[in-house]
C-alpha cells in the first residue's frame, strides 16, 4: 500500500486528515532508530490509544518532503488531529501538562457530532 | 534584519548560548548542553515571559526559525524547553539524553514518562 505513496503534500495531508495521531519517526515504536524517535513513540504509547507511525527512514525522499510539507526541521513530528504540535520534546510536555489528552478528547467530540 | 553569527566550525555551546539570546532577547534564563559531546545535539532551556499565552509549538519556531541555516545539516538534534517563569518555576531541570550508551541497545528503553496525576 506504501509503495505508490509519494510523500506529496496532498497525499500527507490526507495520511494526517484520516487518522487523529500520526508519528513520523526514524524506525519503528519496536525498534526505534533515534533516542527522540523513542521517546515520541513511547509518550504516544501512554495514551492507550492506536496510533500511525511512518518510518521516514523507509524512504530517502521522506525527510526532505515531511520536513517541507510541515514546515518543521528536525524528526520525529507528531500530528494531533490534523495539526503539528511538535517533535518529542512537545509531545512529552504536551502529555505530562494533560493538554495532549484533551485536544484528543475534543477531536473526539467532534467526529462524533 | 539577520543578526546572526556563523559558527566558525562546529557549534560551542558559549555559541548556541549567544544566539539564543539573540532570538529570546528578554530570557532571565538560558541553559545550553551539549547533549553527545559530539557539537551536533544540544539540549535548549530557555526561561522567558516572550512565551507566556503562547502554545509550544509557536515558541519552539522562534528558536528553530533564528537556526534554521544549521538544522539539521550543522545541528543534528535541537531539543527545547520553552518555559514561562510560572513554567520554570515548576520545572525540574531534568535533561533528556537521547543516545546514554550508543554501544547498547538498551539505551532505547526505559524512558521516564509521568502521567499529569504523578506531578
Amino acid at each position: 500500500m506504501m509503495s505508490d505513496f509519494e510523500w506529496q503534500p496532498k497525499q500527507l495531508d490526507e495520511l494526517v486528515g484520516k487518522n487523529s495521531i500520526v508519528l513520523f519517526m526514524k524506525g519503528t515504536p519496536e525498534t526505534p532508530q533515534c533516542g527522540f524517535s523513542n521517546r515520541a513513540a513511547q509518550v504516544l504509547q501512554s495514551l492507550g490509544q492506536p496510533f500511525v507511525s511512518v518510518d521516514i527512514l523507509s524512504d530517502p525522499r521522506a525527510i526532505p518532503a515531511v520536513c517541507e510539507w510541515s514546515d518543521f526541521p528536525t524528526m520525529p513530528q507528531i500530528f494531533v488531529n490534523g495539526e503539528l504540535i511538535g517533535g518529542s520534546d512537545i509531545a512529552l510536555e504536551m502529555y505530562e501538562s494533560g493538554e495532549l489528552q484533551e485536544m484528543l478528547a475534543e477531536g473526539d467530540d467532534k467526529s462524533e457530532d | 534584519m539577520d543578526n546572526r553569527d556563523s559558527p566558525s566550525k562546529m557549534p560551542t555551546v558559549e555559541w548556541m548560548e549567544s544566539e539564543v539570546a539573540k532570538a529570546v532577547p528578554d530570557a532571565e534564563q538560558i541553559v545550553v548542553v551539549d547533549l553527545t559531546g559530539g557539537q551536533d545535539h544540544f539540549h535548549v532551556r530557555v526561561v522567558s515571559v516572550t512565551f507566556d499565552g503562547m502554545r509550544p509549538l509557536p515558541r519552539q519556531r522562534i528558536l528553530l526559525g533564528h537556526f534554521r541555516d544549521y538544522i539539521p545539516n550543522v545541528i543534528h538534534a535541537i531539543d527545547l524547553k520553552c518555559l514561562t517563569p510560572e513554567q520554570a518555576a515548576a520545572d525540574d531541570g531534568e535533561v533528556f539524553h537521547p543516545h546514554p550508551n550508543r554501544r547498547s541497545d538498551a539505551e532505547l528503553v526505559g524512558i521516564n514518562i509521568r502521567s499529569k496525576e504523578e506531578i
